[in-house]
Parts: C-alpha cells; sequence; structure tokens
C-alpha cells in the first residue's frame, strides 16, 4: 500500500543495502534488513527492494535469513520473476548441512506460495520427507499440503500419499500429526484420511506422545473410525478416559466428541461420558478467559437439551458476575432457566430479578423472559415479579414485560386476572414498537375486565396518523374490534374513524387489507365477528406441555459438539428477541404447526410424501388445497383447517405454509418456514 | 485452521497481521469492526463473528484483540486456546503485551508467529523449546547482540525434542537442584445484602518451578486428598496411582509449568475469609447519600489480611463523593463513576473504614440499584480450602534436591451486593 514519505527512505535503504562496505559489515547489514522488515510491518511499500533482498538471502547468518525470508514471502506474489532468482539459493540451502537451515529454507520456499515455482519445489520436498532430521520431515509434510493448495487441479503423485501414509508410524510424533493435516487436506475430496484398524490403534497408541493441539487433532480424525466389535470399542474407551478428565478444555472437548460418537449405539455410556466430563466443562465455564467461558456456556447448552438434570446442582455456578459481559450473562441466563427445579426456584428467580435491571437492555430483556419462561411451569412469584418491574417505569423494561405477560397468558390463562389487575392502573406512554404490539393484544383479550381499555385505546387511534409501524396498527385494529365486542357503546365511535383512516388513508397494504377485512366482517353481523376474534383469546390448556421441550436424544447434537456451530446456536437465538413477527403470532402459527405435523405425521415434513401427508391430514378435519411437488423448494401447501374445537382460529381457516429451506434439525423449522393464516 | 492473525488495537486499527495460509484481506475485519462499534464496552464484542466466507473468533487481551480467521469448521475452543497461548507467548518474551511492546518488537513477534504455526496448524507453542529456538530480546541481550553481533536466534536445534518423555528433554544439568511448588487458591464470591453467601468456590491451582538434574521421578503427597475431588491435572501425573493411591507421581517437565488445578465449591467449606459491613443509602427527594463501608478479617486461620483493594461502580447519578477513609487512599473518577480504596493491610484491632456523603444529580429520581463492591485481597501462607501437601519425594536420582512450598490465598471475582 502507498504510504507518503516513504519513498526517500526506501531509496535510502536501497543505497545501504547495496553499500559493498555495509555488506561486509555483518552487523550493519542485519540492521540495515532489520529496518525494512519494520517498515514494512508499518505497512510502507518496500516492494522495490526485492533484489537488493534476495542477494542478502546469501548469508550464513540464520538470523539475516529468517529476516529476509519474511520479506520475500510478502512481496513475491509482486515478483514472480525475480522471486526465480531466489529458488536457486532455497534450493541450495535445502542441501545445507545443518538442518535448522534446511527445514527453513523448505518451509519459505512452499509459503512463497507461486504456482509457477512448483516444479522447482516438488524434488527438494521429496527428498526432505526422507531426511533424517524430524524438523524438516515437520516441514516437508506440511509442504505437500501446501502445494496442493497452490495447484488444487493437479492431481498429487499416489506415490507421495503413499509415503505420508508411511510417515504416519514416523517416530517423531509432530511429523505424525503433520502427515494427518496434510493427508486430510490433500485427501479432502475422497473425505480425508482412510481410518482402518491398524492406523487407528496407532493413533490410539500414541496419542500420549502429542502436544496438546495434535492430541485434539487426532481425537477429532479418530471419529471416523468405527470399531468392529464391541470389546474393541471398550479398549478405545478406556484408553480414552482419562482425557476427559483433561485440564486442557480442547482436548476435554474433542475426547467427549470422540465418546459421543463412538457411543452412538449406547446411550447409557454416553451418559456416563457427560457425567465424568461435567467438572472439566464447569470448570471451563468458571475460567478466567471471557471468551473459553462463553464456549463452555454454549456447550452446556448443548448437554442440557438432553440430560437437564446433568448441571442441577450446580446452578449457583451459573450467577452472572457484576462485570461480565452481556453475552455471558445472557447465557448464563439461558442456562439458569434450564436448571431450575422445585427445590431452588425461589433462589433462582430472586437472583433473576436483580438482573431484571442490569445496565445492559438486552440482558435485562433476557433475565425479563426468562422469569416468563419459568413462570411458565412454576407458580406465580413470577407474576409478582413481573408485575413489580413495571413500577420501574423505565421504558426498556416496561416493554419488555409487557411482551413476557402476553406471552405467558397465552400459554397460562389462569394469570388473567393477575395480569389485568397489574395493567388496571396504566398510564405510560411506551415508544418501542413490539412493546406496544404487546400492550394492545393485552387490552384486546382484557378489554373486558380492563375499565380503562377503551380510553388507552383512544389514545393510540388519535395518535394512528403519526404511526409508523404496521405491525402496531394492525394490533391496534384487532385490538379495537375486540374490545368493541364487549364494550360497543364506548369504542364504536373510535372504531369508525380508525377504520375509515385505515381504509382511506392508509398506504402500507397489509393494514389496509386487515382493516378491509374487518370491515366486511363487521358487514356479516356480529355473531360472525365474535366467533372469528374472540374464539382466539383463550389458549387451550393441554397446549402447555409442547412449549416445554421434552428432553432430546444425544445423538440430535452430538454430531454439531466441539464445533462452531452452539456458539452460532447461542447467537441467533438471542436474535429471537428481535423477531420481525409477533411472539404471539409465532408461538400460535408454531404450536399449530408442531400440532400437526408431530402430532399427526410424526415426521419433518420434506421427508414424507404429500399424498400421505394429505391422508393424515384428512384424518383431522383438514382439507389440502393444494401444494407443490415433492423436493422442491420453497416447499409450499395451503390447507383448509376445519377445526371441530374450535379453539385455535374459529371453526374454518386457510393455512399457507412455506417452506424456504430442507430444515436439517426439526428445531430449525422455526426460522425458514412462513405460516399464513387466514380465518374464513 | 488458522489462516491469518489480525492484531487489533481498543480504537479499531490493525497494526499487526500475519497470514499462514493465503493473505486474506484486511477488508475481512469490517465484519469485526462493525461488531466493535456496536459494543458499548470493549469487552462485550461477541468471541465468534460470523462473515460469508471466513469466521471471525477473537480474544480480548491486554487491550488488544486478537482476531483470527478461520475458513473451515474448527473446534472454537481449540482456537481460543491457542489465541491464549500466543498473547502468554508474548507476554513471557517481552514482559508486558501492549501495543508498544509489539511494535517495538515487531520482529521477534514475526518469528515467533512463524514457529508457532505452520500452515495454520500449532507447531511449536511450548515456551521452554521455544526459547532454545528463538532467545528472548532483553536489554542486556540488546546491548550485547549490538557489540558482538551475535544473534537472538539458537543456532542449535532444541534438543529433547526426540527424548522418551515428550515434556521433558534429555540431559538438563544444574548445579542447585531444587524444586518449588506453589499453591494458589482464588476465591470466586457473590455475597448478598445482608451478609450471607450466595455462591462461593475455589479455583485452585498447583505450580511448580522444577530445577533438577537428569530424569528425577518425583512422588507428592497431601494430608487431606479427599478435598481435591474436581482435579485435572498435567498430562505428565500418572493419573492411575491418582485413582488409587490418591498420590501424585510424575517426571516433572524441566522449568516452569502447571501440575495440577483443582476446584472446591461445596458451599460448607469454602470460608469467607472477609466480611463487609455496608451501609449506601439514597434518600428519595435528597441530593445527598451515604457511604459507609467497614471491612474485617474472618476465618483467616491468623494470617492477616494484605493488598485489599476495593473497587465500586456507583450508579449513574452520583455526580461527587466526600468520603474520609481511616486508612490507605481512595479516588473516585466522576466520569467513570468509579469508586477505587486501596487499602493495604487490614489491622484486625483497628479495622480500616471509609466514610462520608456523595453528593446526587439535582432533581434526578433516585438510583433503582445499590453498587456492587469488588474486593481483592491477598493472604500469604494459606490455603483456604485447608489443603495440605505432606511430603514430596524424588526417586530415580542420586542428589537431594532442595524442596520448597507457598501457599497463598487471593480474591478472585470476589463481589459484595448492597
Amino acid at each position: 500500500m502507498p504510504y507518503l514519505g516513504g519513498e526517500e527512505t526506501v531509496r535510502e535503504l536501497r543505497r545501504a543495502l547495496s553499500n559493498p562496505h555495509i555488506q561486509t559489515d555483518h552487523l550493519r547489514y542485519r540492521n540495515t534488513i532489520h529496518r525494512v522488515i519494520r517498515l514494512m510491518s508499518q505497512g510502507v511499500d518496500v516492494s522495490g527492494l526485492f533484489s537488493e533482498m534476495v542477494k542478502a538471502c546469501a548469508t550464513g547468518d540464520i538470523v539475516q535469513k529468517k529476516l529476509v525470508y519474511v520479506f520475500l514471502c510478502s512481496y513475491a506474489s509482486v515478483n514472480p520473476e525475480l522471486s526465480l532468482l531466489v529458488i536457486n539459493t532455497l534450493r541450495k540451502d535445502c542441501s545445507d548441512p545443518n538442518p535448522m537451515v534446511r527445514s527453513l529454507a523448505l518451509r519459505n520456499m512452499c509459503n512463497l506460495r507461486l504456482p509457477g515455482l512448483c516444479e522447482y519445489v516438488e524434488q527438494p520436498l521429496t527428498a526432505g520427507l526422507k531426511d533424517k532430521a524430524a524438523c524438516v520431515r515437520r516441514v516437508a509434510v506440511l509442504g505437500w499440503a501446501k502445494i496442493h493448495a497452490l495447484l488444487p487441479n493437479t492431481e498429487i503423485d499416489a506415490a507421495v500419499v503413499n509415503e505420508l501414509y508411511g510417515l504416519l508410524r514416523d517416530p517423531d510424533p509432530v511429523v505424525m500429526v503433520n502427515c494427518l493435516r496434510a493427508l486430510e487436506e490433500i485427501l479432502e475430496e475422497e473425505g480425508g484420511v482412510a481410518i482402518n484398524k491398524p492406523i487407528a490403534h496407532h493413533l490410539l497408541n500414541r496419542l500420549k506422545e502429542c502436544d496438546v493441539w495434535g492430541q485434539s487433532e487426532v481425537l477429532s480424525v479418530l471419529q471416523r473410525y468405527r470399531p468392529r466389535s464391541e470389546d474393541e470399542l471398550f479398549d478405545i474407551l478406556s484408553l480414552l478416559d482419562p482425557a476427559l478428565l483433561s485440564h486442557h478444555v480442547p482436548i476435554m472437548a474433542a475426547t467427549l466428541r470422540l465418546f459421543l460418537s463412538l457411543c452412538s449405539m449406547l446411550p447409557a455410556v454416553c451418559v456416563s461420558a457427560l457425567e465424568r466430563a461435567r467438572g472439566p466443562l464447569l470448570a471451563a465455564a468458571g475460567s478466567s478467559s471471557r471468551e473459553l467461558r462463553y464456549a463452555a456456556l454454549c456447550h452446556i447448552q448443548l448437554l442440557l437439551r438432553s440430560e437437564p438434570g446433568l448441571m442441577g446442582e450446580h446452578y449457583k455456578r451459573f450467577y452472572c458476575g457484576y462485570a461480565e459481559p452481556p453475552y455471558i450473562k445472557q447465557s448464563k441466563i439461558q442456562v439458569l432457566v434450564e436448571l431450575v427445579n422445585d427445590d431452588n426456584v425461589a433462589v433462582v428467580l430472586d437472583e433473576l430479578k436483580g438482573y431484571c435491571t442490569d445496565v445492559n437492555t438486552e440482558t435485562s430483556q433476557a433475565a425479563i423472559n426468562a422469569i416468563g419462561s419459568i413462570g411458565r411451569s412454576y407458580d406465580d412469584r413470577c407474576l409478582g415479579i413481573l408485575t413489580g418491574l413495571l413500577e420501574l417505569k423505565q421504558e426498556h423494561i416496561t416493554s419488555a414485560v409487557l411482551q413476557t405477560l402476553r406471552d405467558l397468558v397465552w400459554v397460562s390463562p389462569q394469570y388473567g386476572d393477575a395480569v389485568c389487575s397489574a395493567l388496571e392502573k396504566w398510564e405510560d406512554q411506551l415508544q418501542d414498537t413490539q412493546g406496544r404490539g404487546a400492550l394492545l393484544w393485552l387490552l384486546g383479550v382484557y378489554g373486558d375486565r380492563l375499565s380503562g381499555a377503551p380510553y388507552i385505546l383512544e389514545d393510540f387511534i388519535d395518535g394512528v396518523r403519526s404511526e409508523v409501524s404496521a405491525e402496531v396498527k394492525t394490533e391496534l385494529l384487532t385490538a379495537t374490534l375486540r374490545v368493541f365486542l364487549s364494550r360497543p357503546a364506548e369504542t364504536q365511535d373510535m372504531m369508525g374513524r380508525l377504520l375509515q383512516h385505515c381504509i382511506e388513508e392508509e398506504l402500507d397494504m397489509c393494514v389496509r387489507d386487515q382493516a378491509l377485512l374487518y370491515y366486511r366482517l363487521l358487514h356479516c353481523g356480529i355473531e360472525d365477528v365474535r366467533r372469528v376474534l374472540q374464539c382466539g383469546r383463550r389458549s387451550d390448556l393441554s397446549l402447555g406441555p409442547l412449549i416445554g421441550r421434552p428432553p432430546e436424544p444425544i445423538s440430535q447434537w452430538a454430531s454439531i459438539f466441539n464445533t462452531l456451530e452452539p456458539l452460532m446456536l447461542g447467537a441467533s437465538s438471542l436474535n429471537m428477541l428481535s423477531f420481525p413477527c409477533t411472539r404471539v403470532w409465532f408461538l400460535k402459527t408454531l404450536c399449530l404447526f408442531v400440532v400437526i405435523f408431530q402430532a399427526y405425521v410424526m415426521c419433518p415434513v420434506p421427508r414424507c410424501s404429500p399424498e400421505s401427508l394429505q391422508v393424515a391430514l384428512q384424518l383431522v378435519n383438514i382439507q389440502t388445497l393444494a401444494f407443490t411437488a415433492p423436493n422442491k423448494l420453497p416447499w409450499k401447501i395451503s390447507i383448509l383447517f376445519l377445526s371441530r374445537n374450535q379453539k385455535m382460529f374459529g371453526q374454518k381457516c386457510i393455512l399457507r405454509i412455506k417452506i424456504n429451506q430442507q430444515p436439517e434439525h426439526p428445531h430449525c423449522c422455526k426460522t425458514n418456514t412462513h405460516i399464513l393464516i387466514t380465518p374464513c | 485452521m488458522i489462516h491469518s492473525l489480525f492484531l487489533v488495537n481498543s480504537s479499531g486499527d490493525i497494526f499487526l497481521e500475519k497470514h499462514w495460509k493465503s493473505v486474506v484481506s484486511r477488508s475481512v475485519c469490517d465484519y469485526f469492526f462493525e461488531a466493535q462499534e456496536r459494543a458499548s464496552e470493549p469487552e462485550n464484542v461477541p468471541p465468534v463473528i460470523p462473515t460469508p466466507h471466513h469466521y471471525l473468533i477473537s480474544v480480548l487481551r491486554h487491550r488488544i484483540y486478537f482476531v483470527a480467521v478461520i475458513q473451515s469448521e474448527v473446534p472454537p475452543l481449540f482456537v481460543i486456546e491457542f489465541l491464549h497461548r500466543v498473547v502468554d507467548t508474548f507476554q513471557d518474551y517481552f514482559g508486558v503485551c501492549t501495543e508498544a511492546a509489539i511494535k517495538d518488537n515487531v520482529v521477534v513477534v514475526y518469528e515467533l508467529l512463524e514457529e508457532m504455526l505452520d500452515n495454520g496448524f500449532p507447531l511449536a507453542t511450548e515456551s521452554n523449546i521455544l526459547k532454545e529456538l528463538i532467545k528472548p530480546p532483553t536489554i542486556l541481550r540488546t546491548v550485547v547482540n549490538t557489540i558482538t553481533g551475535s544473534t537472538n536466534v539458537g543456532e542449535q536445534l532444541p534438543t529433547g525434542q526426540l527424548s522418551v518423555v515428550p515434556w521433558r528433554r534429555t540431559g538438563v544439568k544444574y548445579t542447585n537442584n531444587e524444586a518449588y511448588f506453589d499453591v494458589v487458591e482464588e476465591i470466586d464470591a457473590i455475597i448478598d445484602k445482608s451478609g450471607s453467601t450466595i455462591t462461593a468456590e475455589i479455583q485452585g491451582v498447583i505450580d511448580a518451578c522444577v530445577k533438577l538434574t537428569g530424569m528425577p521421578d518425583l512422588t507428592l503427597s497431601f494430608m487431606n486428598p479427599r478435598l481435591l475431588d474436581d482435579v485435572s491435572f498435567h498430562p505428565c501425573v500418572r493419573f492411575k496411582r491418582w485413582e488409587a493411591e490418591r498420590i501424585l507421581s510424575f517426571i516433572p517437565p524441566d522449568g516452569n509449568f502447571r501440575l495440577l488445578s483443582y476446584h472446591v465449591s461445596s458451599q460448607n467449606l469454602v470460608a469467607i475469609p472477609v466480611y463487609v459491613k455496608h451501609n449506601i443509602t439514597f434518600r428519595e427527594g435528597s441530593s445527598q447519600g451515604r457511604f459507609e463501608l467497614t471491612l474485617g478479617p474472618k476465618q483467616t486461620m491468623g494470617k492477616g489480611v494484605e493488598a485489599v483493594l476495593v473497587n465500586s461502580q456507583l450508579p449513574r447519578g452520583v455526580l461527587n463523593t466526600n468520603l474520609n477513609p481511616s486508612q490507605g487512599t481512595y479516588t473516585f473518577d466522576p466520569v467513570t463513576k468509579l469508586l477505587t480504596w486501596d487499602v493495604g493491610k487490614i489491622n484486625p484491632q483497628k479495622l480500616p473504614s471509609l466514610k462520608g456523603s456523595m453528593s446526587l444529580q439535582a432533581g434526578a429520581s433516585k438510583p433503582d440499584e445499590n453498587p456492587t463492591i469488588n474486593i481483592q485481597f491477598k493472604i500469604q501462607q494459606s490455603a483456604l480450602s485447608g489443603l495440605k501437601v505432606n511430603r514430596l519425594d524424588m526417586y530415580g536420582e542420586k542428589y537431594k534436591p532442595f524442596k520448597g512450598i507457598k501457599y497463598m490465598t487471593k480474591a478472585g471475582k470476589f463481589q459484595v451486593r448492597t
């Protein structure tokens, strides 16, 4: 990159480098090169000195060589022709008696990253594989992987691959691990190194000799090996057992992953492996490195998906420290929710209550959400805490509390009265879109019990012109209509104003369509309106257990353990808080989805044929109207839902479901499924 | 595995980059900078950031982000641990790991990174092997080097990499044979308003510095090994022997290493060594608040509590404080609202206290939350869990080594809620 003022310095350095006096003075020569490297690291373009540096390469001084190589490797791609000159020196160095020089030359020859020079490199690399010094062999082995990366289209000679397989038995453990790494890269298209019984046992026996990094790589390669007999399996397991307690977290995690994949048929062994690894995992979750702590927490969340009782008694280790970054606090809160049981619910709630007033708004919202989800299965103390938080009159807290209350009463309608009494004295102004949406929903559902509901609605309707969010407007329409059903006298006038505004002046099509729909619905008569709108107000109590997840089998997540995915899952569940459609809507459709597809079809959608789906759905009075051919994405289906119990969406409604991607895990359905429900 | 490494300072400048596999353009860090801008505090940047073609895994240490660029699936714990190792190595070499130190020693940094990774795979990360390859810069050596023209690179290959015991080189020789063990315990605790313990746990380590000639075989036994139920060992410890006899038997690595780390968390076992009496109140409608804090020792087994440092993040509404410490010095930063009180040693006869008033923003409502108080302290000559080494024996060599064991307790994350 060009750098002003660098030119003069570069010219001066060039003079110095080609000055014979300096060249003969060992020390001054090296110091000049030192300066070049320093400038290079500051971003000055010193590529002009390439030919001078090539000359400096021919020296017996190892430091000088190293420095020159650093320079050459950075600028070789700019000067491919001149780099040809270096090759000669490098090849000469490859036959130097000092193994350090040999390995250095070999490594940098591959690091020049010039595909044109590969033909010159292959011969010294082949010689390097047979070198008597281990450090040269280490470099040579990886050198083949580098060549392969440079020339991805040319086949690496089969003889070389064989040689590399042979070097797996090299006395030096680093050469062995490097061979594995190189073969993994070279044979990537064939699925990596072939692990047969002799190789697997050889690797297992030498595991102890490797350094920590090597161990964790050998362990991950071994995953592809399947033992032939149960005896062999248990021999391997007992060999690996001590590593589950390693204080080196990467090794512990790699071992645990290997355990889980080896024992996928033996769930009892998996569980005991998880129990054994609990100590080190907990220690990692309390480690002094933030990043390690976060990674460990994400993995603990995975474990809890199948073994909710695993960490039960250790819940206090997931209490948040004051100065921890929000991403750690939020994953700790998520873990705490999983660990709640009858004995500790009071203590955990007290602790979570403290987090609700956290400085970071996302953390406090996560804590409020957590209290709400505990409230679904535990006592009404949660409700007391939530309503208490409303009195703080902090915008973000109030908004989060309202959203949580909405989700809570939808699942547990018995809390309705308490929510009503909390909302009775409502007089705040909310700015937050989602909070307002939640408030409107609650007003609509409990309009008959809240004396102030029409007045709050009136404020909203008066301000509808300045309202920007379509979501709030649609919620407002529904809420107004619902309140109208129970208190027509107070609401009729403002409902008229609202409908008029939405039909005549509104620019957003969704809002306008909904207003038109309601307008026509009102024409059909009040009974129809009541049937359509008020049926959804009370949810089915039997849906409760569907919200709480049953423990998953370990194999569900074993394949993603110790990969980047759990850390990403953690991040995406944070985004759930800002999910674009309202949570109730989401919950409703999800429940329906779960009811239909899990209870009656028992397998994720794209795997069964649409015909069988059709038959299955007919059994529960669901008519399939249309669907796309199987194995086509996005996959769409429209169904007519005739409900006998009328609890969900009225007697009839059309459901349009669109699945954008093949879900790999059932829980992914949430994010890439679109469901549109139209009452009719 | 690790494609490239970028070093980013807290103001968002890349001041060093190193590529192993292929050159990844600096622009990949834009995703990182975005996350950095969103984060209110430097430590709030999430450790893993996905970008369309890469993953960025970062650790923050000494206010420098070490950002690794990853192109394919890797175990994240592996990368995080490796980055920490890089930082530890820098610290080991330069004494401090700051932007200035790295820039000053940029040549050594390049050499180190070149040795630590090849083609993205960790190569030599053990500090004693690295130090044989590249000698750490010292002032004396820099002077000597400039005069004699000798270098800070070992001309010889590191010996002992091929010894039967991979963690120990062969042919070690010392004139003074000595083995020192430090038992260091850190107590993490959260104490609630009324002074009762919410959580308390002890993270302990035994660090060793062994300088013994030849191939010694050591055994270490404890008075009360039952305390250690949640332990992890250095690979040199013979695990079978520990399971059977509760004795640590091992051939030690040469030099400094961590022999084992352990964890004590059952609450009744953890004695809290200090107590805090506090009275922090804000009155509604008044612009004054009261602040009183007294510290005292408790269950310290007769050992003094030293190097006590108290700090607390006061609520945003506090404008200034007017406090009077009975000992030590205190500072309050009106911008960050951070109160720091350097107490020093606690004298059980005359307990240190900090009393006075806080002035609050006029007209603002009273803060919802009382501040949390963080305390740091040290107790020499004592391990809080009560762990005691019984004896240390050496087999396999003829000489008599000098042995020493030191105990120390420190506060880790020790918080008092008020």
